[in-house]
């Protein structure tokens, strides 16, 4: 007998009390109770009277770094992280967006250089004005922007590559960054062992769930 | 004096009859689950009409009543015994139907825009719509997708007879206008396979265009496409 | 990252509100809390090496289901009823009428024994997620510890004042009560605090915002400001009421259905029709609440606001429509039974306008109900074309939906009007003209919806979303607030021409309002459901992804079951609260039963929440 089968017998099997509680008990409570039954079997019957679909979560993706070959692998690697463990979507959209906190990266790979991304990416206060507005010395404005390579997002220097890639790639733009950079950059193993805590130790994965993501400080 | 009873139930035959033989004529028919679902909405609107005073309830529930308790004579009274053998027996059959296997695939409920993945969520066309990449798009439409989406874009290609579902048409407001842009690029790119469970990846025939098409081509042949259909793609901009 | 000294700390917070002293008591309690932070940050880093645990049997996940659930919708309860109890009081205090006063104790008499079971439950759900949950209780722990002292204070700042407001009702009667209403104020805005704090750990994990470094108060801060924190806090706020008016409707059905003297069956009967009047008066603005809730969702992430409403939870909506709108039939049934029992020989007069607000209604319902994507055979999709009906189909869209629920919140609303105008006849001078201009503002307002709700199937779904569905909201709005003073007006000098009986409501009626209750109950297990698995696979959405094996999201089927069994457990723990907190009054209740029951004197101004009859001795005679 299937789950649905099973719940169905069940649901009927309430109402049926339920109907004979109203048929053959006087009790004025109990017959509430019964009267509740009947309403709850209903609505229970009619939610399994529609087909019937559980959502299965996505297998995990793991992602191995000799398996790139061309710029647009490192791209579609970088959009995975961009909306994923990056959490660069979270306040970034790319395009005109009302929900967007943070400036639109429509077009962001043509208007900046790679190595301007990156520091934007990995020292984001370092551009910021000081704030001159009061009689002391002048102080920052911390950056909105939290700095990616370091806890709790944590992307490695391969990663933010194929981000970069990824945002060139939208804007349109002919890709500069090139498999070799990435796949030459040592990775640095104290971050990537953070980045893939629990799963995978081996150096050169990069798990793209942040399952196992824990922030530590 | 006329009976509320009969009234409801002369009621509730006209509406069925509409639903599911005169509607019909002009347009196409409606799936049953439609139509007991507005049958049991115009029951319950009798239920409630019926039973607002007590004079109501009385001339409402009570010929039911006594006809089940089998307070009246008569041939009423015969009646009474047939209900009350052939109602178990409906039961029955109805119950045997449902179980009993069929060569008929069960009723489904596919959702034909479920929600994208996360990556493909909230990009944008990194090419501009303009002449060029108007003809561009369409040039690659008419090379690959207007078999079954049809030259004239409303989902009628050569080959798409075959095909159930039938392949989207676009000119319909139902479809790409609904759509954001990065929406088809996900369906273009991942295909039918890449749905997720609940849009049954296993009904669609749309091709996995990621090896066939480059990111850009696919970008321009949104472009071509809303153009073609004489829709815009839905945004959270009102400049558009 | 910085090292900034803990004064730089304070005055470097960039909270966007002016509560200066607020910040500045928040910084010092950091300071003062900063051991515990950092054993805070020790029990995180050791947590993770158990992601989760799993009670076999039930699951994990079905153990948090059931006890959250029903921590929630007894704090919902806890929540919603002092708000109306609170107001109950203060009508009852400005216009001198006891029963009100005895209303609102009666209903915080339910609220004292239902709050150490919602703290009860409150304490077994953070034990159990905890133990069940360590990987994410460590994570939230880490960002929202500062809130977590905040919520703790205000828990014990809720409980001091409600043993005062419940303990010195009697002592404060009379000249103190001025400060007892203030001890009122007081409870609900306490409240309201318990229920925002631990909504931003809820809208945390479906709408994360990134967090930068910051002190340990910042990163509290930004997280618990994340997109849906508000409209998720309007929206319970509203619903608390709802749930806490229609769940004592209820329970004056079932002591209605119960009660054996005349004198018990006129006060049930009343306490019901205000529980339901409170029920109704809360669902009016609550779809316009959800409405923005679920805007906010959509721009935050389209992937959330399309497994909601398109995908793999649009059936959820359908069902919803099936509660909503057996609700509204029920809390409009239960009006309609008032004007057919309440006032005798009115029944003939309102058959037809009666019948004809039905209409509507279900018509309404039939357009809401109807799914976008329909559950058809084989050989049925072949004759449509796909699962979309060429005509129906354009029913299936939010338009629609939006224009039916527009018109079903209108129809409910001029129900209750007709419900307080029956059994007058209206003798101002100008009372025609009134009644002309109410009319045709009606007529108006419903072909405006009406049209709208065409109109916007032809332009762009962000015009429609703008502008469209906001000014069908807002006619109805405008109908509203300008009906009600217009028909108090008219009633102010309205001579009763058939008086209102209490107590001769059918049985049928107690079973309305245990329906309209269950409705609510079950709609809120419904939308917790649907708030819970928009989430999908992730446990913070996009930050912290579910690993354990019941990543999942059930069916609707199977969920459903588990929705009736928590509103069914629900409904027994709150007829067993109730049935202690009236067990002291059943020996105390005996004596009075003697005295006559003293019909209060209303002044001519009765309010709308008095069962709009005015039964002073004046219009008696």
């Amino acid at each position: 007998m299937s789950e649905v089968a099973l719940l169905q017998l069940l649901g009927m099997s309430v109402v049926g009390l339920g109907i004979c509680i109203l048929l053959f008990i006087k009790s004025k409570f109990l017959r509430v109770l019964g009267f509740v039954i009947i309403v709850l079997g209903s609505f229970s019957l009619t939610a399994l009277s529609v087909p019937q679909m559980a959502s299965l979560p996505p297998a995990i993706e793991s992602f191995d770094i000799a398996s790139l070959k061309s710029p647009d692998d490192l791209a579609s690697l970088g959009q995975k992280i961009f909306f994923s463990k990056g959490q660069c979507a979270l306040c970034h959209s790319i395009g005109p967006s009302h929900s967007a906190r943070c400036p639109d990266l429509a077009g962001i790979g043509a208007k900046l250089a790679p190595e301007f991304i990156y520091e934007s990416l990995t020292n984001p206060q370092a551009y910021v004005y000081l704030d001159y507005r009061h009689d002391q010395l002048p102080e920052e404005y911390p950056a909105q922007m939290p700095y990616i390579n370091k806890n709790p997002i944590a992307l490695s220097k391969p990663e933010i590559y194929s981000v970069i890639a990824f945002l060139q790639k939208m804007s349109g733009e002919p890709i500069t960054i090139k498999v070799e950079d990435v796949l030459n950059q040592e990775p640095d193993t104290k971050e990537l062992k953070v980045a893939g805590h629990a799963r995978a130790n081996d150096a050169g994965n990069i798990i793209l769930a942040q399952s196992s993501d824990m922030v530590v400080e | 004096m006329k009976s509320p009873l009969i009234s409801a139930a002369i009621l509730l035959g006209g509406v069925f009859a509409f639903l599911k033989f005169i509607l019909p004529l002009f347009t196409a028919p409606l799936p049953a689950s439609l139509i007991y679902l507005y049958l049991a909405i115009v029951l319950s609107g009798i239920m409630i009409f019926g039973t607002m005073s007590a004079g109501g309830l009385e001339a409402f529930m009570g010929p039911i009543y006594r006809f089940i308790s089998g307070e009246i004579d008569g041939p009423t009274k015969m009646a009474r015994i047939l209900v009350l053998i052939v109602f178990p027996l409906l039961v029955g059959w109805q119950t045997y139907t449902k179980l009993a296997p069929s060569e008929l695939p069960p009723a489904e409920n596919r959702t034909i825009h479920p929600a994208p993945p996360g990556e493909f969520v909230g990009l944008a066309n990194p090419y501009p719509t303009n002449e060029s990449t108007i003809q561009e798009g369409k040039g690659i439409y008419a090379a690959n997708c207007s078999p079954c989406h049809g030259p004239n874009f409303d989902g009628k290609g050569s080959a798409a007879l075959g095909f159930n579902p039938p392949p989207a048409n676009f000119a319909d407001p139902g479809t790409i206008a609904q759509l954001q842009e990065s929406y088809l690029f996900w369906r273009i790119k991942k295909g039918g396979v890449g749905l997720p469970i609940e849009g049954m990846p296993w009904k669609s025939a749309m091709p996995r265009w990621e090896h066939e098409l480059t990111d850009e081509k696919i970008w321009k042949v949104i472009i071509g496409e809303y153009d073609g259909a004489g829709q815009s793609p839905r945004t959270w901009e009102e400049e558009d | 990252m910085k090292h900034y000294s803990p004064l730089q700390m304070i005055r470097n917070s960039t909270f966007p509100i002016s509560g200066v002293s607020l910040l500045k008591w928040g910084g010092m309690l950091v300071l003062l809390l900063f051991p515990i932070l950092a054993w805070a940050q020790d029990a995180a880093t050791q947590a993770m090496s158990v992601e989760y645990r799993d009670i076999p049997g039930i699951g994990s996940r079905n153990i948090i289901w059931i006890v959250a659930q029903q921590h929630l919708l007894l704090a919902g309860f806890v929540l919603g009823v002092p708000i109306f109890a609170w107001i109950c009081e203060i009508v009852g205090w400005k216009t001198n009428e006891p029963r009100y006063d005895k209303l609102a104790k009666e209903f915080t008499k339910l609220l004292t024994s239902a709050y150490a079971t919602t703290a009860l439950f409150g304490g077994i759900l953070l034990f159990l997620l905890i133990g069940l949950y360590p990987k994410l209780m460590a994570y939230l722990t880490d960002i929202f510890f500062p809130s977590f002292i905040a919520y703790c204070i205000l828990f014990i700042l809720e409980t001091a004042t409600l043993y005062m407001y419940w303990y010195g009702w009697d002592a404060m009667q009379g000249r103190k009560k001025a400060l007892h209403i203030f001890l009122g104020l007081l409870l609900n805005l306490f409240a309201l605090g318990i229920m925002i704090v631990p909504n931003a750990w809820a809208t945390f994990q479906a709408s994360p915002v990134v967090i930068a470094d910051g002190t340990a108060i910042e990163r509290a801060w930004s997280a618990m400001q994340n997109p849906t924190w508000w409209p998720v806090n309007i929206h319970r706020l509203i619903a608390n009421v709802v749930l806490g008016g229609f769940i004592c409707g209820a329970y004056a059905g079932v002591r209605y259905l119960l009660a054996v003297t005349k004198e018990e069956k006129e006060h049930y009967d009343w306490m019901g029709y205000v529980g339901n009047f409170i029920g109704v008066f809360g669902m009016l603005p609550l779809p316009f609440a959800g409405y923005w809730l679920m805007r906010e969702i959509y721009q935050y992430n389209q992937q959330m606001g399309i497994t909601l409403m398109g995908g793999f939870l649009a059936w959820l909506f359908i069902l919803q429509a099936m509660l909503i709108g057996v609700l509204f039939l029920g809390a409009n049934y239960y009006f309609w039974l008032g004007i057919a029992h309440r006032i005798p020989g009115s029944e003939g007069q309102y058959k037809k306008p009666i019948m004809a607000m039905l209409i509507v209604l279900l018509a309404c319902l039939a357009v809401w109900m109807t799914p976008h994507s329909l559950v058809a055979s084989l050989a049925e999709a072949q004759k449509m074309g796909g699962t979309h009906h060429p005509l129906l189909g354009v029913f299936g869209v939010m338009s629609a939906k939006m224009t039916v629920s527009n018109l079903m919140v209108l129809v409910t609303f001029m129900s209750f009007i007709m419900y307080w105008r029956a059994g007058k006849v209206e003798t101002a001078g100008w009372a025609k003209a009134a009644k002309g201009l109410m009319g045709v503002l009606l007529v108006i307002a419903s072909v405006a919806v009406i049209g709208l709700g065409i109109w916007g199937y032809f332009v762009p779904a962000i015009i429609r979303i703008n502008y469209f569905s906001v000014a069908q909201v807002l006619i109805v709005l405008f109908i509203m607030i300008t009906f009600t003073p217009l028909t108090a007006l008219l009633m102010k000098s309205a001579k009763t021409t058939t008086e209102m009986v209490w107590g001769q409501m059918p049985v049928r009626a107690g079973y309305s309002l245990v329906l309209n209750a269950v409705m609510v109950i079950l709609l809120m297990s419904l939308m917790g459901y649907a708030r819970s698995s928009s989430r999908v696979h992730w446990h913070i959405y996009g930050v912290m992804r579910d690993t354990s094996e019941y990543a999942y999201s059930p069916a609707l089927g199977y969920a459903a079951a588990f929705m009736s069994l928590n509103t069914f457990v629900f409904c027994l723990l709150a007829a067993f609260i109730f049935w202690v907190a009236t067990l002291g009054d059943k020996a105390k209740s005996q004596p009075p039963k003697d005295e006559p029951v003293k019909v209060p004197p209303m002044g001519s101004s009765t309010p709308a929440m008095a069962g709009g009859a005015p039964t002073s001795e004046e219009t008696r005679k």
